[in-house]
């Protein structure tokens, strides 16, 4: 009888095995459609597709609150999917406190300008209440590691905007997947778009350009002078990022992602000039 | 009167013994020729280069708990059913052979002493021998040890604990170069007098050319050491001539207690096992099920054995008729605890083999893709 019992477990019956040994895949969850905030409108809603990767923890705003003196704010939504969640104030003179509504520890206390955030743990409705002298602004993001699968922006999908380059991911000290497009907008700048990506998350990762058409170490990455582009605070999904008007992607013939605390080149994708 | 003078026997070797507590145990040391010292000692240098330039995610203390807890269970179920102390060669070599194939999630190479998982080599070698002494349908053992050990702790514990040692031995060529050279001329060294290298040879004649067949049609596969997928004469070199397949055929399914004795059914147990693994390995999408899918084939080739034998054996006497109701003779069979359980390791080791090859864990665990929970 053991053995049977032990035959259904190692064929997995009923999700048994799992149920017993643990799982390495993370429920499969949907992935977040934004980066919330004002992204969340600028971008057209698209289906939020179940994943099972998990992102970098970055953060997603939630909300920005305004008010005058002291008050209770709107009910803002943590997800259920929050690690934790963060609000920052600002405030134009005298002191400023913010506490979630019931509770006596406060998570902002201090004069204008000078507060740290304040960190909760609690997910569903939130309200906090606010103690300040004038005006103050709130800003409220939650931490979460769900891949981000963005639309491209509608600047991506102009008539006028033609595809620089595109490139496949390739690994160098980490593993990865998906690909990359650089787009040349109507106005001149340009914007990178990363699809279906995925690579070993770590904090402070960053999206280069490089001189060189394929690199295929670290070392020789760093032989060779290097542009930076953009934070890469989410390490799973598809995203959007601008191009910093100074740097023309017409000079660089592959994309990198580079950890500079550890000096690590994690991926590389060799750029193809569109004809 | 004098008394005759006693007659003098020149006294024979002295078995030697130990007394406890007045009372004499005889003991059993190894024989110089025994195989099973050979075995030991390619095993072990295998271990070496693991641990020094093939950069195995085992550690030593991993290596020397599995043969510890090996020698203990045996010498322990000797003593009890034969009350003499014998060195526990067979566990010492089944613990040894979890230890060099069976990798538990989160150990680097380099951790000398880590104990991670420890309790899963445990576990493997005590399912090893329990197998080895529990399951005796026709009064021996039918399975080899290690392997069905390994079959089950592997399917039972699952990719998310362990994973078996990779097909590919790392990226130093010379360290790669020198274990080759170990497993064939270990291979020459052990099988020759044992007569198994036609065996050894029918299984890895057919057994490279179906994984050529499966390459040529566009299998391939995934694993954590590989940036994408491995496929055409990559799939074909990685599977059919990893030095983990040679040592699989030379050291493992070449153990004299469960091949078959005679040499036309060791052929056909060399052929059977190749075909049942590259059967099974046709449609694994990853490593761990290709490792599963290798192994397997022996659990099932090793059930098979009986079968082999009296199809190959010479007719000694005319068979005998089948008589109405004989079939009866499978029912009544099956209701001995040791064939019935021999049928369920049988049956469920290749099963549960076919279903890893739908398992989104382990895609996700060989692609890379679980981030820093990656069990490999």
């Amino acid at each position: 009888m053991a053995l049977a019992a032990s035959a259904l477990v190692g064929g997995n019956a009923f999700g048994s095995r799992e149920w017993l040994m643990g799982s390495v895949t993370p429920e499969a969850r949907p992935a977040a459609v934004s980066r919330g905030g004002e992204g969340a409108t600028a971008l057209p809603s698209v289906p939020a597709t179940e994943t099972v990767l998990r992102s970098q923890p970055w953060w997603q705003e939630v909300t920005t609150l305004e008010g005058t003196g002291t008050g209770s704010t709107q009910p803002f939504e943590i997800g259920a999917e929050a690690i934790q969640w963060r609000v920052t104030a600002t405030c134009e003179t005298g002191d400023v406190a913010v506490a979630v509504a019931g509770q006596e520890e406060t998570l902002v206390e201090g004069p204008c300008g000078k507060t740290d955030a304040g960190y909760g743990t609690d997910t569903g409705s939130t309200v906090v209440e606010v103690r300040a002298d004038g005006p103050w602004r709130l800003q409220v993001e939650q931490q979460v590691d769900l891949p981000l699968v963005e639309p491209p922006t509608p600047a991506m999908q102009a008539p006028g905007t033609v595809t620089a380059a595109t490139g496949e991911f390739y690994r160098l000290d980490q593993r990865e997947t998906g690909r990359v497009t650089i787009y040349r907008l109507e106005d001149g700048s340009h914007a990178v778009r990363l699809d279906d990506f995925f690579v070993t998350p770590n904090v402070d990762l960053e999206i280069r350009l490089s001189p060189l058409e394929a690199p295929q170490s670290t070392a020789e990455f760093m032989s060779a002078p290097s542009v930076w582009v953009a934070p890469l605070d989410v390490t799973a999904g598809s995203m959007n990022f601008a191009v910093p008007p100074d740097v023309d992607p017409g000079q660089y013939r592959s994309v990198v992602i580079w950890c500079p605390l550890i000096d690590s080149a994690y991926a590389a994708a060799s750029l193809t000039r569109a004809s | 009167m004098t008394a005759a003078p006693a007659t003098l026997v020149p006294p024979g070797p002295r078995r030697p013994e130990i007394v406890v507590r007045g009372q004499r145990i005889p003991v059993v040391l190894p024989r110089r020729g025994d195989p099973r010292l050979k075995l030991s000692a390619v095993i072990m240098t295998l271990h070496v280069l693991g641990q020094t330039v093939l950069d195995f995610k085992v550690s030593i203390a991993q290596i020397l708990v599995s043969i510890v807890a090996g020698a203990l269970i045996e010498a322990t179920v000797t003593y009890r059913r034969q009350h003499q102390l014998v060195w526990p060669a067979s566990g010492i070599l089944t613990g040894s052979g979890v230890a060099f194939i069976l990798r538990a999630s989160g150990t680097d190479h380099g951790d000398w002493w880590s104990l991670i998982g420890i309790g899963f080599f445990v576990v493997a070698v005590a399912l090893s021998l329990a197998f080895k002494h529990l399951v005796r349908p026709g009064g021996r053992h039918l399975f080899n040890p290690s392997n069905v050990g390994l079959v089950w702790a592997l399917l039972v514990i699952g990719p998310s604990q362990v994973f078996p040692q990779y097909l590919w031995w790392g990226p130093n060529a010379w360290g790669v170069a020198f274990a080759y050279a170990v497993i064939l001329v270990g291979a020459l060294w052990i099988l020759r007098p044992l007569r198994m290298l036609p065996m050894a040879a029918s299984f890895l004649v057919p057994f490279a050319v179906l994984i050529g067949v499966l390459a040529a049609t566009g299998h391939r596969f995934v694993a954590i050491w590989h940036d994408g997928p491995i496929a055409g004469l990559s799939y074909w070199w990685t599977i059919a001539w990893s030095p983990e397949l040679l040592v699989f055929v030379f050291f493992m399914i070449s153990d004299p207690q469960t091949a078959p004795r005679s040499p036309l059914g060791r052929m056909a147990y060399g052929t059977l096992t190749a075909l049942v693994a590259a059967g099974l390995t046709s449609f694994q999408p990853t490593e761990f099920g290709i490792k599963l899918a290798i192994l397997s084939s022996l659990t099932v080739s090793c059930a098979l054995v009986p079968l082999i034998e009296r199809l190959t054996a010479a007719p000694a006497r005319p068979a005998r008729p089948v008589r109405p109701g004989q079939a009866q003779g499978w029912a009544r069979a099956l209701r001995r605890p040791s064939v019935a359980a021999a049928v369920i390791i049988a049956l469920a080791a290749p099963l549960n083999t076919a279903v890893l090859a739908g398992n989104d864990q382990v895609m996700l665990i060989e692609r890379g893709l679980t981030g820093e929970a990656n069990a490999q």
